[in-house]
């Protein structure tokens, strides 16, 4: 390690001092306020905050739509894993297959392109995908002859919050599939070809060589897709135009904000808030500890 | 040698199945945009008769009027906000990860913590408290309002991306201009910036990709239509044209173009970039 | 010599420090803020913005808009800090009487008092809207009331008769329902404050003014009176006859579907009157919300209160002068003709208005009881649970009771924290 002279000591910090301020007064600060705001009652116009002891937490326990919320947010993550992860490693795995050679980069760019498109563009078109009347899907349905199928998608309790978790789906199962293309091209070509010439065909030579190389790969885009699923905010808040019809696909993300900005509670939103923050606490730990053994000093 | 027939009539079949999957996948993504971009030029009585049809007349006046409701504003105002966190996050996130990567002490090991504890903290979670603060330090509904955060939260994946790559440096370069008098802030900018300029690419594609994207701080910590980013003025642009679904179609289209042309025509860095550094998310 | 010089340029300089003031006018800046992003009243404000400049070339104007909900919100956060906008928009009663609680807005007694010329244009019933205590604190601009529209065609083909009561109205929409009209009526039920509209009108034609005046009060609200019940109930059955799609979309659609004839009944505002004529709609009339059986409050009283200007406390005196400028008989008469919805101003409406508007109007005027819309007359936390209610009613994962319970809950929450 190369040392530098002794009047350079205060050098490393001096290096690390902007980022250390921005990360301490927009991140650090604020997760402790986020702490301290729920013991309080406020709205967002008043500078006047009131004493409330426990009684944001107390009613955190018996409020049904935080339950709903957390419901939610588990389908979300269940639906995102088994579409995004598994479902993205599938696609992968078949347009890194040799026969697809010429055929995947074509494919590639088209299953990214959703990602890229902003997603206040893309609630807007499912907005009128998932129209009752005139939208693409029940239109397309009854093309099929499937009429009886078709339903007013975003205004069922059963039907909403699995119609946005479809959004989601939609647009990101390609930037999953990206990340196992890459983590597939990585995979030692050696290892596939002695796999072939054991005479395993394509499922065998899936299950045996491409899963175990793309472990890692697997377990940090799982971590990513829960992470996300427990704060997604931006596909029910449009779609559904805050979690709608009543609460049922509502999110807790959706929950915090209508509650801090809409009912002016904004003690209550900071309690949601740690309910969020514990959950993917946890997850980002656990991410942050692959990060560090997977890249070694 | 019927078993030989039998597995190859087994495998082609299986190849037209995956080959159907994989065309209705594209259909599945292509078809609703293609919609898009054709509604977009009809007017709102077409589309709400007739869905499939092509415009009978084709309105790209749509387009004009979309331009100038607003789009362009907030086509502006992303370009400026992402532009400012990129440079931001790139100048402060590489200082900080060469301080990082070139020196060893407990304390260094402390801050390195600190660092990675912020990629635990996501920024939904810090939405209320940042609200407050922002409005205290007088700039909330300005485009600081949104740079601000951006950068900070996009700083711990940065400050790691760029501190692994450091940490491959060659010792020998850094010996040499250490031999030949340089002070360490002129070895950072001599030395360290040029020979991370890929994980400076990946970093800033990644940092692109948020801000561009970012919904929830672009709604709330901006209120004036002028300084709207696209996610949060095309909000606005929605319920300002609400029976005008062909004109809200052309400002969807405008906002999504350029992403998709850029896409088109960098995809064979983003693999490269995505293979730097992106499987950490 | 050097007197005379000394004269001329003791002359010049008095020359200039006279004339000078007129030239060095400071420049004025008023902020405007407005709800209206989309035409035509942003064009109309727009232009009147320009206008008004070229009558007073000194003043600069920050103009600022932001659609419905997120303008509710915006300007309460506004109202608390001095960067209330100078003059802005508002609507009355409870809602004026927020803003006005902030203490930052314009007390407009005097003003009225000195503007007599101005002020005699302007409908005093209107104004009421904007009294809170002993003062006056705004200016009302639109005039509104909201009805049952239906479609004269089919009602005339079947002899349909509009409905005096619930009762007869449950019975009209049944009969349109067995004549083959699977949606009688229709709503879009995605905006919550299409449900708060609803519930707002039945539960001022079921509760007794004093009760509802009691409730309505965050100090001593209880809602512990049955007719609450009986109203979320009646609101259920409505749905019921909407059918399933109501909840998948939103107002706009409710009033697109009535424009192509597809449904029969919509309740609807005056201001869209001339958005449905622009569709080519025009063979429709409307019936003002039926009484109740045993109803107590006043079934003549027509939902839908004014809206108006509002000045803060430290406007610059070009920003009285904005005002009514665009208050005055000949810019309004504009924005009706523009725009379609009435205006507070005597005898402003175009020549050549058509039979429903001007029926719609006269009842505007002879209404005897102006009821606010309900996210305007209760606490916002409230009206939330009433709207998500309405909602759940609707697709029935809860019951009135249900959803009173937990008004209740919250009316006590808010009991607590408005008397400490």
């Amino acid at each position: 390690m190369v040392r530098f002279k002794k009047r350079y000591n205060l050098a490393p910090y001096l290096f690390i001092l902007p980022a250390l301020l921005m990360l301490a007064v927009f991140i650090y600060y604020p997760i402790i306020q986020n702490f301290i705001y729920s013991f309080f009652r406020f709205s967002a116009f008043s500078p006047t905050k009131t004493f409330v002891g426990l009684d944001n937490f107390k009613n955190l326990l018996e409020d049904s739509v935080v339950r709903t919320g957390l419901v939610n947010n588990v389908r979300y993550a269940v639906i995102s894993v088994i579409f995004q992860v598994f479902g993205g490693l599938v696609v992968a795995a078949i347009l890194e297959d040799k026969l697809l050679r010429r055929v995947a980069p074509l494919l590639r760019v088209i299953y990214f392109m959703p990602v890229v498109i902003s997603i206040s563009v893309i609630c807007f078109l499912f907005t009128f995908v998932y129209h009752p009347t005139v939208g693409l899907l029940n239109k397309f349905l009854e093309l099929i002859g499937l009429k009886s199928l078709a339903k007013p998608w975003l205004g069922l309790p059963n039907t909403a919050p699995f119609a946005v978790i479809a959004v989601s789906q939609w647009q990101s199962i390609g930037y999953i599939m990206l990340l196992f293309v890459v983590a597939i091209q990585k995979i030692p070509q050696e290892l596939m070809e002695a796999a072939e010439i054991d005479g395993a065909g394509r499922f065998r030579r899936f299950f045996s060589v491409t899963l175990p190389q793309v472990k890692e790969t697997l377990f940090v885009t799982t971590l990513i897709t829960v992470t996300g699923a427990f704060l997604v905010f931006n596909e029910p808040y449009i779609l559904t135009r805050g979690g709608g019809p009543g609460t049922s696909s509502i999110t807790l993300a959706v929950h915090m904000y209508l509650s801090g900005f809409f009912r002016d509670n904004m003690g209550y939103a900071s309690t949601i808030a740690i309910v969020i923050f514990l959950i993917t606490g946890v997850l980002g730990v656990l991410q942050a500890t692959l990060f560090r053994t997977g890249k070694d000093e | 040698m019927g078993r030989a027939k039998a597995k190859s009539k087994w495998s082609n079949l299986l190849c037209v199945i995956v080959g159907l999957f994989l065309l209705a996948y594209a259909v599945v993504i292509v078809y609703p945009l293609l919609w898009m971009v054709m509604s977009s030029m009809k007017s709102y009585n077409e589309i709400y008769r007739n869905v499939w049809a092509l415009p009978s007349e084709w309105l790209v006046s749509n387009y004009v009027t979309a331009w100038n409701v607003g789009i362009s504003d907030y086509f502006l105002n992303s370009f400026l906000v992402t532009g400012a966190t990129i440079v931001l996050v790139l100048l402060v996130g590489s200082l900080a990860a060469y301080g990082l990567s070139q020196y060893k002490s407990r304390l260094i090991d402390v801050l390195l913590i600190v660092t990675m504890g912020g990629m635990m903290i996501s920024p939904q979670v810090t939405l209320i408290p940042l609200y407050v603060l922002l409005n205290e330090i007088g700039v909330h509904n300005t485009r600081w309002a949104l740079i601000l955060p951006y950068v900070a939260f996009r700083l711990p994946l940065a400050i790691l991306l760029m501190r692994s790559y450091f940490l491959g440096v060659p010792k020998e370069l850094e010996e040499s201009a250490r031999i030949d008098g340089c002070s360490p802030l002129e070895v950072y900018w001599r030395i360290f910036v040029p020979i991370g300029k890929p994980i400076m690419l990946t970093t800033a594609m990644l940092t692109a990709y948020y801000a561009w994207n970012e919904f929830l701080f672009a709604i709330i910590f901006i209120d004036s239509n002028k300084f709207k980013t696209i996610p949060s003025g095309l909000m606005n642009f929605r319920d300002a044209l609400r029976t005008d679904w062909g004109v809200l179609l052309a400002g969807m289209v405008i906002a999504s173009v350029p992403m998709i042309i850029l896409l088109i025509s960098l995809q064979k860095h983003l693999l490269r970039g995505m293979s730097e550094g992106a499987v950490k998310g | 010599m050097l007197r005379k010089h000394l004269g001329v340029g003791l002359l010049i300089v008095l020359l200039f420090t006279a004339v000078a003031p007129a030239f060095a006018q400071e420049e004025v800046v008023i902020r405007f803020f407005h709800r209206w992003p989309q035409e035509p009243r942003n064009s109309y404000f727009a232009a009147l913005v320009k206008e008004f400049q070229e009558l007073y070339p000194h003043v600069r104007f920050e103009v600022d808009y932001v659609l419905n909900d997120p303008y509710k919100e915006k300007i309460r956060v506004l109202v608390s800090t001095d960067e209330l906008p100078h003059i802005f928009t508002s609507w009355s009663y409870s809602f004026a009487q927020n803003l006005v609680s902030s203490g930052r807005v314009k007390e407009l007694s005097e003003f009225y008092a000195e503007n007599a010329d101005w002020a005699k244009d302007i409908m005093p019933a209107q104004i009421d809207g904007f009294r809170v205590g002993d003062g006056v604190y705004g200016v009302p601009m639109t005039i509104d009331g909201k009805a049952f529209f239906y479609n004269k065609a089919i009602f005339e083909k079947h002899g349909l008769q509009p409905p005096n009561t619930t009762d007869e109205f449950i019975a009209l929409l049944d009969q349109l329902k067995a004549l083959g009209y699977d949606m009688p009526i229709m709503e879009g039920l995605m905006d919550a404050w299409a449900v708060s509209h609803y519930l707002g009108t039945i539960f001022q034609r079921i509760l007794d003014p004093a009760v509802m005046a009691k409730d309505y009060n965050p100090a001593t609200g209880e809602f512990t009176d049955p007719g609450y019940i009986k109203g979320l109930e009646f609101f259920r059955t409505l749905t019921e006859y909407m059918g399933p799609i109501a909840t998948a979309i939103d107002h706009e659609t409710a009033r697109n579907m009535f424009a192509a004839g597809e449904v029969p009944i919509v309740y609807m505002q005056f201001a869209e009157i001339k958005m449905l004529q622009r569709t080519g709609f025009n063979d429709f009339a409307f019936f003002n919300f039926p009484a109740f059986p045993d109803g107590k409050g006043n079934p003549n009283g027509l939902t839908g209160a004014p809206e108006g200007l509002m000045l803060a406390h430290n406007a610059p005196k070009e920003a009285e002068e904005f005002l009514k400028f665009i208050i005055s008989y000949d810019n309004m008469l504009r924005f009706v003709e523009a725009d379609g919805q009435f205006v507070a101003i005597w005898n402003c409406l175009p020549e050549d208005l058509d039979e429903v508007s001007l029926a719609a109007y006269n009842l505007v005027l002879e209404s005897d009881e102006v009821v606010p819309w309900l996210d305007n007359a209760v606490n916002i936390t409230i009206a939330d649970i009433f709207m998500r209610g309405g909602q759940n009613l609707a697709i029935g994962v809860t019951t009135p009771e249900e959803v009173m319970a937990q008004v209740q809950k919250a009316a006590a929450e808010l009991r607590k924290a408005t008397n400490n």
